[in-house]
């Protein structure tokens, strides 16, 4: 017992003591020196400008071939850059190209590289680079499964000179430039040592190498933080800020307190419910863009004959039930109260605002919340209502499970209020939380479940939402978790990818949209807004688009406040 | 020679308890719904079916559970091999090794801290029963106990980084990271702090109230009366008296707190983003990363079985009556 309480007391002393006389963090070293050429006196060297930022996440890998996550992605546009890039404005610019051009026939792309790109290792980046990086997704497409799709219909690429890349496809691509903008440069010898899936898949790239305006200083992943430096030789001018610090945390109430109190400088995972307490709190700014992030209702749409057959309750394949289902939605609601009022009701899958606002199909008339419509419709379709309050047509009674993750902080808030509205209606659901990767499994292929709420991040360009719903992504086990099968749409899908009129490729889009928000295997439910924070009080210049303040161009904008 | 059957005895026990619980474990996770090799291929489904099919066959995952998988995994754990995580892609035993380290400081530097305040406040409760000290003492156990413990950490964080100044989360300032752990003492002990003081709050209140409990009791016995009528002071009576017998309860609680002290803290790991044991088993379930998740689990079995060992070879020493039996 003495010895114990010794070495308690101990302990506590030295805790004590030592938080007591602990000093303030200071920045971390960069990696070299600071400019070339400085040549202050050290006394007078200003203080670096290290910019904090607090996420909920942590980056999945620093490998392009196989990242999943939205955290690594940020790193990637920030470290990496495209031969194209998209803009805050929405419209997509030359990033690594200076300027491209197509052959008449849309098979043939020329991109000439802008002058003086360098890699983070001082080597320079020639068009045998670039090409190299694309030629090695093409050559194995299951290794860098996280950016294969954006070379579909890629035949050839090649580097006739230093500057110059060709792109050879077999048939003529709409949106070149948007694909292009995903798959970074990356550095050739890094990746040549890997060519099978699994070795590919195995290599974590913790110490990448880009060409984009910050480079990586160090990536901890036991203490989850991850340190850039601004790369001085950056080919569009060097950043005003000296560093960047990721820090991750675990819990979004301790990450917003860390910004009030100034231990953090930037937020990008602002939850709904604290971010009206942030327009409260000086030196702090809160940034709420539209975003595309969107919440559905889907609706078991495999056909019933399919094999393996569905399991769900075959009242769903009605036109009538999922029309009635659509009446027992209150968007409004939903916005009010899980998104705190900051979203937008939802109709389509494309969101107003992917490509600054020009693929959404603004003439769809949305279906209105009245659960008076949704009894008459049901009463008509011959579902007679029972005395426990249920409808049933025969031996089908309305009766669906109604499944979710449960870690999510809104979707059994969600199934609550869906199930209230229901009830109105003689709908009887049945909240059930089941974990993402098991109910993933569940849906697709097998096709087994009534009505699930989940989320989609849409790319900038509609092509990837748009082909979540086609045949092909349920039938080989795709991104489809809805089962929904139309021929008809899935040869507009194939059309719009091959339109490299623009006009003429959003009338496709729109007529696409249609036909889902008709036959309705998803019900989108509302649309989220960017939520982030900065402190005002240290950093300026900030670009508050759709693309996140946390964008390179944002980033090289900033500077601290003088 | 006894004594040394005893331990042998109690040592067979503790292997036969962690084979047991082992093979449960390897069974429980298997029957779990959803995909393992989904957390090989993260959520990235645009990888073939065949591909998917050599990742199956790369991490055994082809063959049946029983016998070849169940053995192979014995086999590889008897050669000291806990295998790679398959959501990580690191050693499983790089991967606790790391989490333990932090873990053990956190909790145990807790545990600590709870079990000499607890012990303390619930002898001095005891003794002045019925007094305005054992009210006030009593008063504070029971909310410390029934107090969530992310309500009081979160109130502790805004609290301790407003007026004091001091870290909301991690372990170390970034500045920090990758330095020897000698020259970033203060830093550790400035992000210890909070979540320190959460875990003593949340535990104190058990051993009090325990503490508190057998005291009354044994200080309710003829030979403390006895030993009162000797003439020896009141302290004597309880350090030589009451205190040794109102220990054993305490015993069994620390040793059981000490065994689950490697599962963890999830919640006050959570708030304070503090990266431990408690976390990585959340993840490692969500994750279905079986590997993670028997090395975690063989862990946690072994922490607890160990710690009960020793409450058992103490129980010899503090009561004799285990002794004689």
């Amino acid at each position: 017992m003495r010895t114990i309480r010794v070495i308690s007391t101990l302990l506590l002393g030295s805790v004590l003591l030592l938080s007591a006389c602990g000093p303030a963090a200071t920045p971390a070293a960069p990696a070299e020196p600071g400019p070339a050429g400085a040549t202050e006196a050290p006394a007078e060297a200003a203080e670096p400008a290290v910019l904090t930022v607090g996420w909920l996440g942590v980056p999945d890998t620093l490998n392009l071939a196989y990242a999943f996550l939205v955290e690594s992605f940020t790193i990637f546009d920030l470290v990496y850059a495209g031969l194209t890039t998209q803009a805050p404005t929405g419209e997509y610019v030359g990033n690594l190209a200076e300027s491209w051009t197509h052959s008449e026939d849309g098979l043939t792309w020329t991109f000439t590289l802008k002058d003086g790109i360098t890699w983070h290792n001082g080597e320079p980046l020639t068009a045998a680079d670039v090409a190299w990086g694309l030629n090695a997704v093409m050559t194995n497409p299951d290794g860098w499964a996280a950016v294969s799709n954006y070379v579909a219909g890629f035949s050839e690429v090649t580097a006739p000179d230093e500057k110059t890349i060709q792109i050879v496809t077999e048939y003529p691509v709409s949106n070149m430039e948007y694909r292009l903008s995903w798959i970074y440069a990356v550095y050739p010898p890094d990746f040549e040592a890997f060519t099978g899936v699994e070795d590919l898949q195995n290599f974590t790239n913790d110490a990448i190498i880009g060409a984009g305006p910050f480079k990586m200083n160090n990536f901890d992943k036991d203490a989850r933080i991850l340190i850039l430096d601004a790369y001085d030789d950056y080919f569009g001018g060097r950043a005003k800020i000296d560093q960047m610090i990721f820090q991750s945390y675990d819990s979004s109430d301790a990450m917003i307190q860390a910004l009030k109190v100034g231990e953090i400088d930037m937020v990008l995972d602002v939850p709904p419910s604290g971010f009206a307490a942030l327009y409260e709190v000086e030196g702090v700014k809160p940034v709420r863009v539209e975003g595309s992030y969107f919440n559905e209702l889907i609706i078991n749409a495999v056909p019933a004959d399919h094999d393996p057959a569905p399991n769900k309750n075959p009242a769903l394949d009605d036109p009538e039930v999922r029309l009635a289902i659509a009446y027992c939605l209150n968007k409004q609601d939903l916005v009010s109260v899980v998104a705190q009022d900051l979203g937008a009701v939802g109709d389509t899958i494309v969101p107003p605002n992917l490509g600054g606002g020009y693929w959404h199909n603004p003439n769809i008339e949305d279906i209105p919340f009245d659960t008076v419509k949704a009894n008459e419709i049901l009463e008509a379709a011959g579902y007679v209502m029972g005395s426990d309050g249920v409808r049933a047509k025969g031996d089908v009674r309305l009766e669906f499970r109604l499944q979710f993750d449960p870690d999510s902080p809104i979707y059994p808030r969600m199934a609550d209020m869906l199930t209230g509205w229901f009830a109105e209606a003689g709908i009887k659901t049945t909240p059930e939380g089941v974990d993402a990767d098991s109910l993933y499994v569940q849906m697709t292929p097998g096709g087994d479940f009534d009505l699930v709420l989940w989320g989609w991040g849409p790319d900038p360009d509609p092509d990837f939402i748009l082909s979540v719903m086609t045949t092909d992504q349920f039938v080989d086990g795709g991104w489809s978790d809805s089962g929904y099968m139309n021929p008809a749409y899935d040869q507009l899908y194939l059309d719009q990818q091959q339109i490299v009129d623009r006009e003429a490729r959003r009338d496709v889009i729109y007529e696409m949209q249609r036909m889902v928000f008709e036959d309705r295997p998803y019900i989108v439910l509302y649309y989220e807004d960017l939520l982030r924070a900065y402190r005002s009080d240290r950093f300026t210049g900030f670009i508050e688009s759709p693309i996140g303040i946390e964008s390179f161009q944002s980033m090289l904008q900033v500077e601290p406040v003088k | 020679m006894e004594r040394r059957a005893y331990l042998a005895r109690k040592l067979l026990l503790a292997l036969i308890t962690i084979l047991v619980v082992v093979t449960i474990n390897f069974v429980l996770f298997r029957v779990l719904p959803g995909d393992p090799v989904r957390s090989v291929i993260g959520r990235n489904v645009r990888i073939s079916i065949e591909t998917q099919m050599a990742l199956r066959e790369q991490f055994g995952l082809d063959k049946p559970v029983f016998p070849d998988q169940f053995l192979y995994t014995l086999g590889q754990w008897l050669r000291g091999n806990l295998g790679i995580s398959w959501s990580l892609r690191r050693p499983v035993t790089e991967v606790l090794v790391a989490k333990l380290g932090n873990t053990l400081i956190l909790i145990g530097l807790g545990q600590v801290l709870s079990i000499i305040f607890g012990v303390a406040l619930g002898l001095v409760a005891g003794w002045k029963r019925k007094t305005a000290i054992d009210v006030a003492a009593l008063t504070f156990s029971l909310i410390a106990w029934a107090t969530p413990t992310f309500w009081l950490g979160i109130i502790l964080l805004v609290a301790g980084s407003s007026w004091l100044g001091l870290p909301t989360g991690g372990i170390l300032s970034p500045a920090n990271v990758g330095k020897p752990l000698y020259t970033v003492l203060p830093d550790l002990a400035r992000h210890l702090v909070l979540p320190t003081l959460t875990l003593t709050i949340l535990y104190l209140g058990e051993y009090m109230l325990i503490m508190r409990s057998s005291i009354l009791e044994v200080l309710s016995e003829d030979y403390i009366l006895t030993a009162k009528a000797k003439g020896l002071s009141h302290w004597q009576v309880l350090r030589r008296h009451a205190l040794k017998n109102a220990m054993l309860p305490i015993v069994t609680l620390i040793a059981l707190n000490l065994g689950f002290t490697v599962s963890g803290a999830i919640y006050i790991e959570t708030v304070f983003s503090y990266d431990g044991l408690g976390k990585l088993f959340q993840t490692a379930l969500v994750k279905h990363d079986f590997p993670l998740l028997q090395g975690a689990f063989l862990l946690l079995a072994v922490s607890v079985i160990i710690a009960n060992l020793l409450a058992d070879i103490l129980y010899a020493y503090l009561d004799p009556r285990v002794k004689a039996s």
